[in-house]
């Protein structure tokens, strides 16, 4: 058994949720997702544990590390989703779809373009967008990241305006 | 008064506690701020309906989910087993890189390991042909100077950090950067598959020394600055990298167990003063902690252009060893908590490195297994 810190059962049962809604921010709310987030927490407080991080630095430390890993997981599984998109596209566009199936699409469709354009922007601006939407405050983020609260803001807003712009593009080409 | 910048308007929409009196007040009396606040708010509105995670939990269900991870995590930890985030050690990596101070490590690196070579338009002062360790604690990254203290630091790419992408195919990834992707004979137990492939272009950057900005930085922090050397003020040190090549192969659980690195080594450029001269001021000034510029300082090369790349290693957090690839010597590192290793050696100008969630004896099989 590897040595773990002692701290860990306490920061586990307090910041689990937490970071499993910071990584379902990145990956989404299916229930693939789901799942995929909690590996996601898995393998944070599993790095945490071995860690020396201090324990004030704990909380966000630990929601960093989740969205990168969660990014690094949307990486694989978008350029997966491409290969299977390749081989299934070209079958879709010869069925019909209709009613609650093609809502399916437009939803599905929806949350693959929000998926897209977090993967596109620059690390920083997604981590700090994601952190501060799963409710980490101005002063926490900044710590986290080592930022300013004052450029906390300035990344968040760049984030989403340019998140906006991405959603608009991706509904206007359709 | 000026406009509150957006950054303020968006603390306005969800931290207005955050925001000082004087903005509040212009906020509320400019019309202009006023619409641009509509705007941000609605970007903010637009990027939590985007974010927001499925249907609510209830807490008796939040609780006992909590419970059951608890328990697993307990389970993959007490067997030692499990696959530590290797994804969240380069995190851990890639944000340290990014620390201006790194910056002046990663000058000083390469200033130390440089020859003493002395020309007068830019010439080649530095090209990794072995690698060695330099160790140093992470607390120590923290007090790194900033080098933009001491001059001008310029990339290549305005600013921007050197792309890496995604590309289909082993040979797509060779086209787009001339570097074979080294092929890995038999792969590790418990790692299958395809591998991604991602390419990175060549990336450089400049520091040119200011003894003005130095004198005036060491003065703002109350600090001496060592005499400047004549002739040092205005040097160009420019470091070149890249491009290079990565293969990875990804674990069940999809982060990724193996990877395997090659790109052109990093080389070293310079204009104007003698090598050993910046080096020794670059090591003397104050911030760079006295063991890590006494390693430095024993990285001198003998004044050929071939030189040792020194590769900072945080002594608290991995411990490296020596190992033979091949007939070329090649350096290993592991993490303390045996979560992740690494080989990294230099051969014929080109730096490769075989990482993963995996021992440092299976990637030194791997390594050796490369074609």
């Amino acid at each position: 058994m590897l040595e773990l810190r002692p701290d860990l059962e306490a920061v586990f049962r307090r910041d689990h949720a937490l970071v499993v809604g910071v990584a379902a921010r990145v990956l989404g709310s299916s229930a693939d997702a789901r799942g995929q987030a909690e590996d996601v927490a898995q393998e944070v407080f599993l790095s945490f544990a071995r860690s020396g991080v201090p324990a004030e630095q704990a909380r966000g430390w630990l929601c960093v590390a989740a969205t990168h890993t969660a990014l690094n997981a949307l990486r694989t599984r978008r350029r997966r989703a491409a290969r299977e998109d390749a081989v299934l596209g070209g079958r879709a566009e010869h069925e019909a779809v209709t009613g609650d199936v093609a809502d399916d699409v437009v939803v599905l469709d929806e949350r693959r373009a929000v998926r897209d354009a977090l993967a596109r922007l620059p690390r920083k601006q997604a981590t700090a967008l994601v952190l501060r939407h799963s409710g980490l405050s101005y002063a926490e983020v900044a710590s986290a990241l080592h930022l300013s609260p004052t450029s906390v803001g300035t990344t968040v807003r760049r984030a989403e305006s340019a998140l906006r712009e991405e959603l608009r593009n991706r509904a206007s080409s359709h | 008064m000026r406009h509150p910048t957006e950054g303020v308007l968006r603390r306005v929409v969800d931290e207005p506690a955050g925001v000082s009196d004087p903005d509040h007040q212009h906020v509320a009396a400019c019309a202009r701020c006023q619409r641009t606040l509509d705007e941000v708010r609605a970007d903010a509105a637009a990027a939590a309906g985007a974010l927001a995670p499925a249907g609510p939990t209830s807490d008796g269900v939040a609780g006992a989910r909590t419970d059951a991870a608890w328990h697993r995590l307990r389970a993959t930890a007490s067997t030692g087993a499990g696959s530590p985030a290797r994804s969240t050690a380069t995190q851990r990596s890639r944000s340290w890189l990014r620390r201006p101070g790194a910056v002046a490590l990663g000058v000083a690196v390469v200033v130390a390991g440089a020859g003493t070579a002395a020309a007068s338009d830019w010439f080649r002062i530095f090209q990794a042909e072995s690698v060695q360790p330099v160790s140093f604690t992470s607390t120590d990254l923290v007090d790194l100077p900033d080098p933009s203290a001491f001059g001008e630091v310029t990339t290549s790419t305005s600013g921007k950090e050197v792309q890496v992408r995604a590309v289909d195919s082993a040979r797509a990834a060779e086209q787009a950067t001339g570097i074979a992707v080294p092929q890995v004979a038999e792969l590790p137990r418990g790692v299958t598959g395809e591998p991604t492939y991602q390419v990175g272009d060549q990336g450089s950057s400049s520091f040119t020394f200011s003894a003005e900005r130095a004198a005036a930085s060491a003065a703002a922090a109350g600090e001496e600055l060592p005499p400047v050397p004549a002739g040092l003020d205005g040097t160009t040190v420019r470091l070149t990298a890249g491009p290079g090549v990565l293969a990875t192969w990804s674990s069940s659980a999809g982060l990724p167990a193996l990877a395997v690195a090659r790109g052109v080594a990093p080389t070293a450029d310079s204009s104007g003063a003698p090598f050993s001269e910046v080096r020794d001021y670059l090591l003397s000034l104050p911030g760079l902690p006295a063991d890590v510029a006494a390693q430095l300082a024993t990285f001198t090369g003998d004044g050929s252009t071939g030189s040792t790349l020194p590769l900072p290693v945080p002594a608290d957090r991995a411990t490296t060893g020596t190992a033979d690839v091949g007939g070329v010597p090649a350096t290993t590192i592991t993490a303390r908590d045996g979560s992740t290793s690494a080989v990294v050696w230099t051969q014929d100008g080109e730096l490769t490195a075989v990482a993963g969630t995996l021992s440092t004896d299976e990637l030194l099989a791997v390594a050796r297994g490369l074609r």
